[in-house]
């Protein structure tokens, strides 16, 4: 069996980056595992601007941010795979790939979890209705559109007001769609206010908080949808459905980090993020199994994965030369404010990125980092959103080796 | 103008085991099917259980033609090469009314002819199915699970490679009886003269029969919805748990699937509309509510998708549901087979009532046995389900299988591209769906669905705007963005 | 008069509201950086943006090559300046910054190309 130091599965913006440090690190004997036909991940398929601002002080589309990794990658000589699939991962880090040439088994000192994520559809999401066809994840839809040059409809709804759904609103109208109207169920938008402004506002595509769709028609394709207002509680208010025609529906109602191979190899999954337990160095629950990017917990920026993605390279980098990282003991406790935290336990030792996202926007509000009864930092935030994740970098310098980390919020 | 022999309107799985079964005989004979695949009414659109025969009237039909079904299943599930699984079938009850319908059942049962019915106690149901909650169940050792879509499909395809012909999109609008004993068949795409007609529509039982000659039929529909639960759940559901039927309170049941799944449902709503198949919200929530008492482990972030299926029930003036009606009619439509009321159990039943059609047909003609009929039907090499040695063996003969395309399932280029050139020619996404399993796994088809329409555009010559998912108008796209 | 924008320069998305008299900026608030006010100073005089979209490609391993601009151009001229992407019919293979249309309909912007396509 070959033998790897490192096998990365995913060669998007988590994977690239992650291999990029981890050869600038000394670390050569890596593999990145791509099942597409080129390196780049979702990128591929992003085509609008916005990415690199904080990286590279440029606003790049997402083939370009992606293309400044794969150049590294391509230089340094890192061996990748491409149209390659993992078929499993084992607890002993036995990665199973199989691909044209063949099924080909490796064992890695470390392996790192770089898959991305997938969208959440329509039957999980329990819509009622019939089930005609025109109904599209807004991902799906851009990847036709961006990459196989298929146009999914002409009369388009949006249900969910995340930064893709108002990204392929612009788009699909630039094509020449309509785009009658997006739908939140949320009193609240879920993307950045930048995109309603860029992608809705300058379209004049309308966008209704509180509402859900509540049923679909069409025997074969879409002919129209039922909305409905929605109650405190999300719950859909009887005797205030409004039927309105379309022939697609695009959904963009959230994004799962992609674990099934993760399981497989058992790794503990955070019932929030849907992504692995992971500590300062972004290890996982199994021994130098690790994980960065969307599988780990769902961003917003590109930017800030690859940042993430250099951090474990620099921890795998240790893990290989030390053969172990210091246990992580301290668990990280958010209040009811914060959705979640990654990492979610930590060592103690080192300084680390705390990333959190509030659950509910909140208004001038403080977030205290208490260790032990003692405010370790402070951060005062004017406004935050779901949307938009926050980042606080902790110093070493300011943590104890004991007692839980309590991340709280008052406004 | 197109000469058959027989005719055989509907091509489910009563109409494809009807078509195989006759193609034993030296017959010309004809399928016409309406929709543009085999199973998109009701042979594919329930919970694949293969039924024992104990929930039938003795002497009826239903219950001959189910045991005998039944008994047969696992010959012709390796003879079609199509799943099954016998994993025996529980009936769980709490109180002493309950027992006491059980112990009805079991007379009933056995009656019938089923064999091995027997009352367990709560210790022996939690060894079967640690998940369950009841006191004590009905053990029935030979129900199973099928795969409906692959079961129709063998049979069809079995058919057609012994010689019968499937004429998809081709609805019948009116029948006619010629001077000369043979029928003129009119559809939507062109006229059939044929000796012979059996009317094997199933939801459409009761307009051909109209159309045949024989009226008076009353059908109604009975709509089951169904969800489908992640594979995450299938371990906790190793066979099919029912609740005790009653006649006031209709519980809801949960059955494995051969892949591994799980569907809870069906419930049942008297319909008229045989073509909404539309989930309402308040049925899924009464699913999971009504089966949870029986196996609490339903949650919604299991669900994968839902759908619905009707079954055509022949009744009576007061409304009762009668037994299956397979008929030769001498009189009004003189070489004819009518069936009707053709429900549950109907995919078991299958081939026991086909036979019972050629049976009838024989008394009013003598067939001559053809010679060259191959009973046997290989599906396509599953990637997926091989050893490591096999997969390897595999990919060095031919690299697509090293390509995954439907990466929830690991469904291979190789299988795709078999599924596109399958041999009833059909080319929308859902019989490439059903027949590989692609798109049914947790992202519905969110990675592949892409790649498999390009496949489909390009094997097959179909322009992007033409790509359908399923029935006549099923567009998936609007065209090209930018053309050539 | 108060008008209130929303700035799209970076993920921030900050709230900036402009005290505007006679055509005259008085005052600018909310923005949490320079980029920030410049966006509202052209917001009020000549609004612009950048799009993005996709080019016909033949011969090459993707049917479509991803481009956007150089430069941001007028608002009102997003779905002219569409219209001569649409007309465009390219042939592989084609890298980062390839000029597809030099200073598109004079507005001072190329259409670049954005993605490295190879040829089939």
């Amino acid at each position: 069996m070959e033998e790897k130091d490192v096998i990365i599965i995913g060669g998007g913006p988590a994977g690239l980056a992650a291999a990029v440090e981890l050869y600038h690190k000394g670390i050569k004997n890596i593999l990145v595992i791509e099942r597409e036909n080129t390196l780049g991940g979702i990128l591929r398929q992003c085509i609008h601007d916005g990415f690199g601002l904080n990286r590279f002080k440029t606003t790049l589309s997402g083939p370009e941010y992606a293309q400044r990794f794969i150049d590294e990658v391509e230089k340094d000589n890192i061996s990748y795979m491409t149209n390659t699939t993992v078929l499993s991962v084992g607890q002993d880090k036995v990665v199973t790939t199989v691909g044209r040439r063949g099924l080909k088994t490796y064992r890695a000192k470390a392996v790192v979890l770089a898959m991305g994520c997938r969208e959440r559809t329509r039957g999980a999401l329990g819509i009622p209705g019939e089930r005609p066809t025109g109904v599209f994840t807004a991902g799906v839809a851009q990847a036709y559109m961006n990459l196989q040059n298929t146009m999914v409809g002409r009369n388009i709804i949006i249900l969910g007001s995340g930064d893709i759904g108002m990204i392929m609103a612009r788009r699909f109208t630039l094509e020449g769609a309509t785009v009658k109207a997006v739908f939140e169920i949320q009193p609240y938008p879920s993307g950045l206010p930048r995109n309603i402004q860029q992608c809705l506002n300058d379209y004049g595509i309308p966008l209704y908080l509180s509402k859900t769709v509540t049923d679909i028609h069409g025997n074969s394709r879409l002919t129209g949808i039922t909305v409905s207002d929605v109650d405190k509680h999300l719950n859909p208010i009887p005797g205030t459905e409004q039927d309105l025609d379309c022939d697609t529906l695009i959904l963009s109602v959230g994004l799962i980090p992609e674990n099934e191979l993760s399981l497989e190899a058992g790794v503990e999954l955070d019932s929030r993020t849907k992504g692995a337990i992971v500590d300062e160095y972004y290890q996982t629950s199994v021994d130098g199994i690790f994980a960065a990017g969307n599988v780990l917990h769902v961003h917003d920026l590109v930017d800030f994965v690859s940042m993430e993605a250099e951090k474990l390279a620099d921890s795998v980098a240790d893990y290989l030369h030390n053969q172990s990282l210091p246990k992580a003991t301290i668990s990280i406790l958010p209040d009811t404010n914060i959705n979640h935290t990654v990492p979610q336990k930590i060592s103690g030792k080192n300084s680390f990125m705390l990333s959190l996202r509030v659950s509910k926007p909140l208004q001038d509000c403080v977030i205290n980092i208490c260790q032990n009864d003692k405010i370790l930092k402070t951060k005062k935030i004017t406004k935050a959103i779901p949307a938009q994740m926050i980042q606080i970098p902790i110093q070493k310098e300011i943590l104890s080796d004991t007692g839980s980390l309590e991340v709280r919020v008052t406004c | 103008m197109e000469r058959f022999d027989a005719l055989i309107i509907g091509g489910g799985v009563v109409g494809s085991a009807t078509a195989r079964e006759m193609a034993r005989n030296k017959l010309k004979i004809g399928v016409l099917e309406k929709n543009l695949d085999i199973c998109y009414e009701t042979s594919g659109r329930n919970s694949g259980v293969v039924h024992a025969g104990f929930a039938y009237d003795v002497g009826s039909l239903k219950a001959k033609l189910c045991v005998e079904g039944n008994n047969e299943f696992g010959k012709i599930a390796e003879e079609l090469d199509v799943p099954f699984k016998r994993t025996g079938k529980v009936l769980v009850g709490n109180s002493d009314e309950e027992l006491r319908s059980l112990q009805n059942i079991i007379q009933q049962g056995e009656k019938n002819g089923v064999k091995g019915l027997t009352i367990i106690d709560k210790k022996k149901l939690h060894e079967i199915v640690p998940a369950v909650q009841g006191e004590f169940a009905l053990l029935s050792p030979s129900s199973g699970i099928t795969d409906p879509f692959q079961y129709t499909i063998a049979l069809a395809e079995n058919a057609a490679k012994n010689g019968v012909k499937y004429y998809f999109d081709h609805e019948v609008t009116s029948i006619h009886k010629n001077p000369d004993k043979t029928y003129t068949v009119m559809t939507t795409h062109g006229e059939f003269r044929t000796r012979w007609i059996i009317n094997s529509a199933g939801l459409g039982c009761g307009k051909i029969s109209e159309m045949m000659g024989i009226s008076g039929y009353r059908i109604i529909g009975s709509k089951g919805d169904y969800i489908i639960l992640d594979k995450r759940t299938g371990p906790l559901l190793p066979l099919p748990v029912y609740p005790v039927p009653s006649n006031t309170y209709m519980g809801i049941h949960v059955t494995p699937t051969t892949d591994g799944n799980v569907i809870v449902g069906p419930d049942a709503e008297a319909v008229t509309d045989f073509s909404y198949y539309g989930v309402p919200q308040k049925n899924m929530d009464y699913l999971a509510k009504s089966a949870s008492n029986l196996w609490p482990c339903i949650r919604k972030a299991d669900y994968i998708r839902n759908y619905s299926g009707i079954l055509p029930k022949w009744v009576d003036d007061n409304g009762v549901i009668q037994d299956f009606k397979i008929e030769a009619n001498i009189d009004l439509a003189p070489r004819t087979i009518n069936l009707i009321g053709i429900e549950s159990p109907g995919l078991t039943a299958a081939l026991p009532i086909a036979r019972h059609v050629i049976k009838l047909m024989s008394q009013q003609e003598t067939f001559k046995p053809n010679e060259d009929f191959c009973p046997r039907r290989k599906s396509f090499v599953r990637f997926a389900q091989q050893s490591i040695e096999v997969k390897k063996a595999l990919i060095a003969e031919n690299p697509d299988y090293g390509e995954i395309v439907c990466r929830c399932e690991k469904i291979t280029k190789a299988e795709i591209l078999n599924a596109i050139h399958n041999p009833l020619g059909v080319n929308t996404m859902t019989g490439i769906k059903y027949r590989t399993r692609s798109m049914m796994g947790r992202c519905q088809g969110g990675y592949c669905q892409m790649r498999i329409a390009k496949m489909i555009e390009e094997e097959l010559g179909i322009d992007t705007k033409d790509v359908l998912y399923a029935r006549q108008g099923s567009n998936l796209f609007a065209g090209k963005i930018r053309n050539i | 008069m108060l008008k209130n924008y929303i700035c799209i320069v970076c993920p921030n998305s900050c709230e900036i509201t402009a005290e505007v008299e006679n055509g005259e900026i008085l005052s600018l608030t909310g923005a949490t950086c320079n980029r920030g006010q410049e966006y509202v100073r052209q917001e009020l005089t000549n609004p612009v943006r950048n799009i993005a979209s996709s080019v016909l490609l033949e011969n090459g391993v993707l049917p479509l090559a991803s481009v956007r601009l150089s430069k941001p151009i007028p608002k009102d001229k997003i779905f002219n300046v569409m219209d001569k992407i649409k007309e465009i019919r390219l042939n592989a293979p084609v890298a980062i910054g390839q000029i597809v249309i030099g200073n598109v309909l004079g507005l001072d912007s190329d259409v670049i190309i954005t993605k490295n396509i190879d040829a089939k």
